[in-house]
């Protein structure tokens, strides 16, 4: 089952890498990602959208776990 | 406004945050931060160990004592890196520890200049968060954002890598701190007191959240509420005093008989402020069954990582108990089938054959020591062995590796948990094994002249890991055997230390009579052959528990 998250995320050094991290660590491979200024008069943050493969699960987790993320400040499935 | 450098805000954001000794290791990355350090000296104590690992230890220890953040120090490069195991022991554990370490200069980062290393890369997945912090007017927010990151919520490591120049640059004194982060109001209580209250065969696990939330006194009252037995992961250990008749002990692989058994046979398991590791649960399936799991913990991600609960609840153990214990005020419990049920199982916890068995030697030294003596122990058999026999009393006096099993950690624990005692007398329990990876600590036991008491289970080999090749590998004992000559009474006095060998539990007690106030090791010489039983093979239930002592005449168990 293929599933989305879009993340809205402070721009700091390093942001981008923990995010993937969390991914990579639990063991989901993530099919595309992108990231863009959320808001064109403003680049402290950035809405992240990543699309990745996995069951009800690895949604839950990998959501639960983006939560706990200093740098990630809103998660949503989309 | 007061100016001041960045090593200097360092110090600042250190003392306003409660921190009055962290433990280091000086370097030229940090030269700044050590100035500051004997500038303010009378305000801030720092403690040298003999290794960057012994440092990180040490601070763990001290927070797990305190449960106030441990601080540890390190320089850039092979400090950094030192620093490590420490923080991965402290991640797996749920300890609040603040790392900080220097770098090279801003302008040199990124072009692999001395001692540079991408320290913020390395430690990213054993951290709850890490800064580098390369502008100093951004270093007063971001130290007080680690404190409340390091000590709110599911406790954990932070580390600040701060570059030497940032160290070295004027910046104003603001005076900040940090807001700590809403606290969720708790709900669906009302569901866990109708479970609750239909148990037949209610179980409490307590978990290293009852600890570090210190709500012992809640967990006391709820199972004399609920006469509800109780179990414990290895971090939840001293959140019972061992001799409350409820409290059966540990749960899980090496888990006393009783509490492990109880466990599976409840109807209702309330589990507090556990993860659930696969070492406390063994088999899943079986685990789950015919039960109502409720699961209580501050960090949500754990809600059906391992284990799927049918209530689960948000919250901090101590706010969520306050909260329940009122709504039960009226039960009135009907299980004492339950009881004389774990009265019955109680009599299945061995006791070890023979004259000077592990848990004489750890009982012996039990009946020496008060009621709030901190126990540290680094990793193995003796570790088990602590953990089944010793007669805890006292929240927050027991040290050990749990999630990461770091062997070498004793040492530094023991240090950081003594001078988080007000120096008093301090026990590690360790094994020939782990001591050899941190005695290079007896130095600094020695120059801080702490009351250390060193029990080295010596049985010449790494017992755990024989004992598995024991029961699972044909008896191969491949690299068990150590077959070292070191004289451990010789190495205590090249220490400075005292040092004893004792083998009868006489020898034992008469070295445990008088014991000086300064560090002392005792070479406790034990059977190779013990083993830690009970004993769930990995992956394995309750059902497939080895009981009995391993026979190899007899093929298998005796
Ligand atoms: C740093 C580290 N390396 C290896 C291990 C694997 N290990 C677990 S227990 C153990 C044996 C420990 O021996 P010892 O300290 O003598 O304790 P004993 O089991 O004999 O009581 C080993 C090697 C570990 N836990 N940590
Ligand atoms: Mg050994």
């Amino acid at each position: 089952m293929e599933f989305t998250v879009e993340l809205l995320v402070a721009n700091r050094y390093g942001a981008l890498n923990r995010i993937t991290s969390i991914y990579a660590r639990r063991g989901y491979n993530i099919d595309e990602l992108e990231a863009v200024v959320a808001d064109k008069t403003n680049s402290d943050i950035y809405r992240i959208t990543v699309r990745s493969k996995g069951d009800e699960y690895a949604k839950i987790q990998v959501m639960r776990q983006l939560e706990k993320l200093y740098d990630v400040k809103e998660v949503k499935l989309t | 406004m007061q100016t001041i450098n960045g090593a200097q805000m360092i110090i600042e954001g250190l003392v306003r945050h409660g921190a009055t000794t962290v433990f280091g290791y000086p370097g030229g990355a940090v030269l700044p931060i050590y100035d500051a350090l004997y500038q303010n000296s009378d305000r801030i104590d720092h403690i040298i160990t003999a290794h960057e690992q012994g440092a990180a230890h040490a601070a763990d220890g001290y927070a797990r004592v305190t449960g106030k953040t441990g601080v540890v120090i390190a320089t850039s490069g092979p400090g950094a890196t030192n620093l490590v195991t420490g923080i991965a022991n402290a991640y797996l554990d749920s300890v609040p520890l603040l790392a900080i370490t220097g770098n090279a200069p801003v302008p040199l980062l990124g072009k692999d200049a001395f001692q540079e290393v991408d320290i913020v890369g390395i430690t990213q997945p054993i951290v709850k968060h890490n800064f580098v912090v390369r502008d100093v007017t951004e270093l007063e927010s971001t130290i007080a954002e680690a404190f409340i990151i390091a000590n709110t919520g599911r406790k954990g490591p932070v580390l600040i890598d701060v570059p030497k120049n940032v160290q070295e640059s004027e910046v104003e004194l603001k005076g900040i701190t940090a807001t700590k982060p809403e606290v969720v109001p708790i709900s669906v209580l009302s569901e866990i007191v109708q479970a609750l209250k239909s148990a037949k065969r209610p179980f409490i696990y307590a978990g290293g959240g009852v600890v570090a939330s210190d709500a012992g006194e809640e967990l006391r009252e709820l199972s004399e509420k609920l006469s509800a037995p109780v179990g414990f992961s290895l971090m939840g250990m001293t959140a019972l005093s061992t001799d409350n008749p409820l409290a059966l002990g540990m749960c899980g692989m090496h888990g006393k008989y009783a509490a492990t058994v109880a466990k599976s046979e409840c109807d209702v398991l309330l589990a507090l402020g556990v993860r659930f590791s696969d070492r406390a649960t063994g088999n899943i399936s079986v685990y789950e069954k015919d039960k109502t799991i409720i699961h209580v913990d501050i960090d949500v991600s754990e809600h059906g990582k391992n284990v799927k609960p049918n209530i689960s609840v948000k919250g901090d153990i101590k706010a969520v108990l306050a909260k329940l214990l009122p709504q039960l005020s009226d039960i009135k419990p009907s299980n004492s089938d339950w009881l004389a049920r774990v009265d019955e199982l109680k009599l299945g916890n061995a006791r070890q054959e023979g004259d000077f068995t592990p848990q004489i030697a750890i009982e012996t030294v039990g009946e020496f020591m008060a009621d709030d003596t901190v126990i540290a122990t680094d990793v193995g058999q003796h570790q088990m062995w602590t953990m089944q026999y010793y007669p805890f009393k006292m929240s927050r006096t027991f040290l050990t590796s749990g999630g990461l099993g770091t062997m070498g950690y004793g040492m530094g624990a023991a240090i950081g948990g003594c001078v988080a005692n007000q120096k008093k007398r301090t026990v590690l329990f360790t094994g020939d094994g782990s001591f050899g990876m941190n005695l290079n600590e007896l130095a600094t036991a020695v120059s801080q002249n702490l009351p250390l008491v060193i029990v080295i289970l010596n049985n010449g080999v790494l017992g755990m890991v024989r004992q598995w090749q024991k029961r699972f590998y044909g008896e191969r004992f491949s690299q068990t055997t150590l077959g070292r000559k070191t004289d451990f009474v010789k190495l205590a006095e090249a220490f400075g230390a005292n040092g004893f060998r004792v083998t009868n539990v006489d020898e034992l007690k008469s070295v445990l009579a008088k014991l000086p106030k300064s560090p002392v090791v005792i070479d406790c010489r034990i059977d190779m052959d013990e083993e830690v039983l009970p004993m769930i093979p990995p992956g394995k239930a309750v059902d497939d528990m080895i009981i009995t002592k391993f026979n190899a005449s007899a093929g298998g168990d005796s």
